[in-house]
This record gives C-alpha cells, sequence and structure tokens, in this order.
C-alpha cells in the first residue's frame, strides 16, 4: 500500500472540517511567528545597546516580541476555522469562563503590566520584595526574578511583588550608612574624629555633600564610641563601607589612637596582697 | 601626548607614560598613569588610536553624567552678564578608531576624583564634584590635570542672585585642547533657585582642536540639551 502525503493530510481531526493540514500551518505559522519575534526582539536590543537604560530596554523588547507572536497568532487563528468577529459575540461569556478558570494568571499578568509601567522596580535593583532580598533579574509578564545575594534564582509570582511592601535600596541617588568606632578613654576624641574625617574624605565615593559626620556618640563600658554617618551613591555603597572601615582601624593605629579591648576594674575592700611574686621570698 | 597614533609610539609626559609597542609580534597599548598600569593587546590593520581629553565623569567608575563645580560665591545683580573662567577636571580618553567604528580603549587622569549629591537623597543626582577660583582672564593649568572653562553667567531674573554652583551635564560637554584643555559653558539664572546651564560648542581660542566625546564614541543619542538646575546654585 503507498503511503500518499497528500490524503494523510486531508485527514479530519474531528473537530469540524477542520483537516491535520490546517493544523500544521497553524503550527507553521505561529513557529515563524515565534521565531520573527525572537530575531526582531534580539536586534532590537543590540540595536539599542547602550542607548537606553536597560530596563526601558527590556521592556521595548518584551513589548515588539510579544506584538508579533500576538500578530502571528491572529494570522495562524482562521487555519483553525475561528472566526475572529465571533470573539465579540462570544467575548462576554467567554471571557467570564477565562477570567474565573485563569484568575491568577490574569490577576499577575495584570500585576506584572503596573510593575512594568509603574517602575517600583527595575532590573538590576537591589530590593526586598516578600522577605526575598537580591538583584532584580528580570520583570516578566507573569513574575519577577530575583537573584540572591547568594547567587539563588528565585521567581515571584507578579501579584505577591505588587502587593507585597517593595524595599528598593537604589530608588534613591545616593544613600547613609554609619559606623560604630570605639576608641579608648585615654584617647583624644576630637583627634579621632579629625582622622577618620580625613580618611572619609579621600574617598571618591564618600560624599561631599550631605557632608559625613563623625561624632562621639556613646561613653560605654570599655571605651568611648564615636559614630560615623557616611553619604554614599546608592548603588555603590556597600564597596564605600568595605574600603573605608579598614582605613579609618589603619589610621587612627598610625595616630597613636587603639581599639580598646574589654576591660573590668575591680576593687579588693582590704586591699589586695600579692604573695608569691616575683623579687619577694618564700619559705 | 594629544593626538591619532597609528602602529607604535611612545609618549610620556610627567607621571603619564602612553605606549604602543610590539611584544613578541603582538600590537600592546599600554598606559601607566600615577602607577596605575593598564594594557590591552592592539589586533588592528588599519585603526588609530586617538588620545584626547573626555568629559571628566568616568573615574573611578562611571556613577553619573553630571559635573559640579563650586566657585567662589558671586552675587549678580538683576540683568547683569559677565563672563569669567573656571577650572574644571581632566580626564584623558584613549579611544581606537577604524573606518567603520570607534571604541573607548581606555580612560585615566591625574589626582584624585571626588562626589557629590547635587539636591536632595530622593530627587537630586550624583555629581563630579570639583572646586575652582573665579579667574578674571585665562589661568595658568596643569595642562593634563585641569582643563579652562569660560564661564559666561546672566542674570536674567529680577532678582539679584548669589551663585557658587554650576551644575553640567557631561554629554553636553564640547572639550577643546591644544597647550591646554578648554570648554565654554553658559549659565544663566531663571528666578529663585533655578538656572539653566549649557555647553557652547566654540574653542576658547582659535586654532584648537576638538575632542572626540565619550557619548559621541559610545554612540550614545543625546535627546536633550543644557541641564536644568532646580536645586539652588
Amino acid at each position: 500500500m503507498a503511503f500518499n502525503v497528500a490524503e494523510v493530510l486531508e485527514i479530519p481531526i474531528g473537530v469540524g472540517d477542520i483537516t491535520l493540514e490546517r493544523v500544521l500551518y497553524f503550527a507553521v505559522i505561529l513557529m515563524v511567528g515565534v521565531i520573527i519575534a525572537k530575531i526582531v526582539s534580539t536586534n532590537v536590543r543590540r540595536a539599542l545597546g547602550e542607548r537606553l537604560p536597560v530596563n526601558e530596554r527590556e521592556l521595548l523588547t518584551k513589548l515588539v516580541y510579544y506584538i508579533i507572536i500576538i500578530w502571528a497568532f491572529v494570522v495562524a487563528l482562521p487555519q483553525l476555522n475561528f472566526d475572529l468577529s465571533g470573539l465579540l459575540v462570544a467575548g462576554g461569556i467567554a471571557g467570564l469562563v477565562i477570567g474565573f478558570a485563569s484568575q491568577s494568571v490574569v490577576s499577575n499578568l495584570i500585576s506584572g503590566l503596573f510593575l512594568m509601567f509603574e517602575h517600583p522596580i527595575r532590573i538590576g535593583d537591589n530590593i526586598n520584595v516578600a522577605n526575598v532580598t537580591g538583584s532584580v533579574e528580570d520583570v516578566r509578564v507573569l513574575s519577577t526574578v530575583i537573584k540572591t545575594y547568594d547567587g539563588i534564582y528565585i521567581r515571584i509570582p507578579n501579584e505577591k511583588v505588587f502587593t507585597s511592601n517593595i524595599t528598593n535600596y537604589v530608588h534613591n541617588p545616593a544613600r547613609r550608612f554609619s559606623y560604630e568606632i570605639r576608641i579608648r578613654y585615654q584617647d583624644d576624641a576630637d583627634k579621632a574624629i579629625r582622622i577618620a574625617k580625613e580618611v572619609i574624605a579621600t574617598h571618591p565615593f564618600a560624599l561631599k555633600s550631605p557632608a559625613p559626620s563623625v561624632f562621639v556618640d556613646t561613653l560605654g563600658e570599655n571605651g568611648v564610641i564615636l559614630t560615623a554617618y557616611i553619604w554614599a551613591p546608592a548603588r555603590n555603597w556597600w564597596g564605600v563601607r568595605t574600603d573605608l572601615l579598614w582605613k579609618i582601624k589603619q589610621a587612627l593605629e598610625e595616630n597613636g589612637i587603639a581599639i580598646p579591648f574589654p576591660q573590668r576594674t575591680v576593687w579588693f575592700p582590704d586591699g589586695l596582697e600579692v604573695k608569691g611574686g616575683s623579687g619577694e621570698e618564700t619559705g | 601626548m594629544f593626538g591619532r597614533y597609528r602602529g607604535t609610539f611612545r609618549r610620556e609626559c610627567g607621571d603619564i607614560l602612553v605606549e604602543a609597542e610590539s611584544v613578541e609580534g603582538l600590537l600592546t597599548y599600554r598606559r601607566r598613569c600615577e602607577g596605575k598600569t593598564f594594557e590591552r593587546i592592539l589586533v588592528s590593520d588599519t585603526g588609530e588610536v586617538i588620545i584626547n581629553p573626555v568629559e571628566p565623569v568616568n573615574l573611578p567608575e562611571e556613577v553619573t553624567n553630571y559635573l559640579q563645580i563650586e566657585f567662589s560665591p558671586m552675587m549678580i545683580e538683576p540683568g547683569a552678564s559677565r563672563t569669567v573662567y573656571l577650572k574644571f577636571p581632566v580626564e584623558i580618553g584613549v579611544l581606537v578608531e577604524s573606518a567603520k567604528d570607534i571604541k573607548v580603549l581606555d580612560v585615566f587622569a591625574l589626582g584624585t576624583q571626588k562626589y557629590t549629591l547635587y539636591g536632595s537623597p530622593t530627587t537630586g543626582v550624583i555629581a563630579r564634584w570639583y572646586q575652582s577660583e573665579v579667574y578674571p582672564e585665562i589661568p595658568q593649568v596643569e595642562p593634563f590635570r585641569e582643563g579652562v572653562m569660560e564661564f559666561s553667567i546672566h542674570n536674567a531674573s529680577h532678582e539679584w542672585a548669589e551663585v557658587s554652583t554650576a551644575v553640567f551635564k557631561g554629554v553636553d560637554m564640547k572639550i577643546y585642547y591644544d597647550e591646554f584643555v578648554a570648554a565654554s559653558a553658559m549659565m544663566k539664572i531663571l528666578g529663585q533657585g533655578l538656572a539653566e546651564t549649557d555647553f557652547i560648542d566654540a574653542p576658547l581660542r582659535p586654532g584648537m582642536a576638538k575632542s572626540i566625546e565619550l557619548y559621541t564614541a559610545r554612540k550614545i543619542p543625546v535627546i536633550g540639551r543644557g541641564c536644568l538646575m532646580e536645586c539652588g546654585f
């Protein structure tokens, strides 16, 4: 028995008069659409390069990608004898059914669109949302991808992101951080403050304004506690923080100011009698 | 030091050494500046190395596009105009250019940098900070450390204005050079705490060569022109 491709393609699939050939056409058009979407979006991303911030670039790329996919879907639908004008009639009922069936999907989708246009977070931002801290890798249509500082991939549904408290550590251009610097009681606190300020002033990203502030904060049990408040660009503050503390410690030590060790002064009501110490003869 | 070079070359000025030499058959670009070194192998048949001053907003790493110059306070009466001279920091850019493309190879500078926040922590901008005196004539400068800015200021408001700072957008900067680096800028005071600044695309004196700025080399399109200072001056 000879195998006839044309006859196979004419086989109805059992839904209306749709044949296998039409299903294949539908699939091919969709596949071509996806390929075109991928090529065009890749080229859009490449063309925009450094010209746009990464967030806007990715948003535009996704927009182009999904528009082409939707276009391919609309072009392919007639292959399945699907009359788009019928959607207008059936839209109300179908909408209700789909709405109930895919409530969370739609909710995530709408939340995703709001996130994309409201911009509470952008790709590359350091954030805390839903008790997850890390940097935003991607804001997708249904979910947001966070990479934690340990390098772990976490996908959070957009609805959860949108309804949670979002802490964006880099939303503002600058942020403040602080150090506690302990010195001994016998050290000159004014000198220590001057030295700390001088070290801070040498760092390019310890901002000139708002000016750093170093002051005696607490008279502690074991020493005087100085507090330093330093402003830095929000995206560079961690580097500044890790750079400066050791430099301040080194500068203080070079000037004879030391970090105090825990100490206790013990009083003996009858005085302290030392026996067997060096220089005392026993026996 | 500034100029175009093809193949091997060597330029040394004080603490700066820039060279391209053949190392075991490979053309190698090397820079040494105040003890810091940078090296890249260049694979190029027709390319040229361009060394010229660039916008001073790139070091130690690029965090902003704004330059803030703080100077001695000036009281300016309503309607008055005056041209003075300021100093601004110089960064030296090394670009590689071929017939089809131009790319930034290296940026370096003498001395240290300092950044500041112009405006509030919520709505302000990070800016490269530099302090200058106000000079009535073109001042003497260290050519590779600082440049001369011709700064024209005009008080278009109806009030006296005290001005001690100017903020510029780095992408607007037009830099020229010969024996020293120069730029021309203007500031127009519009009202209480509001002013606009911009750079003027003209050499400070005839015969100066124009720099290829980094935003040109990076092919970044400039949409807006000038900088609106809304947080005081």
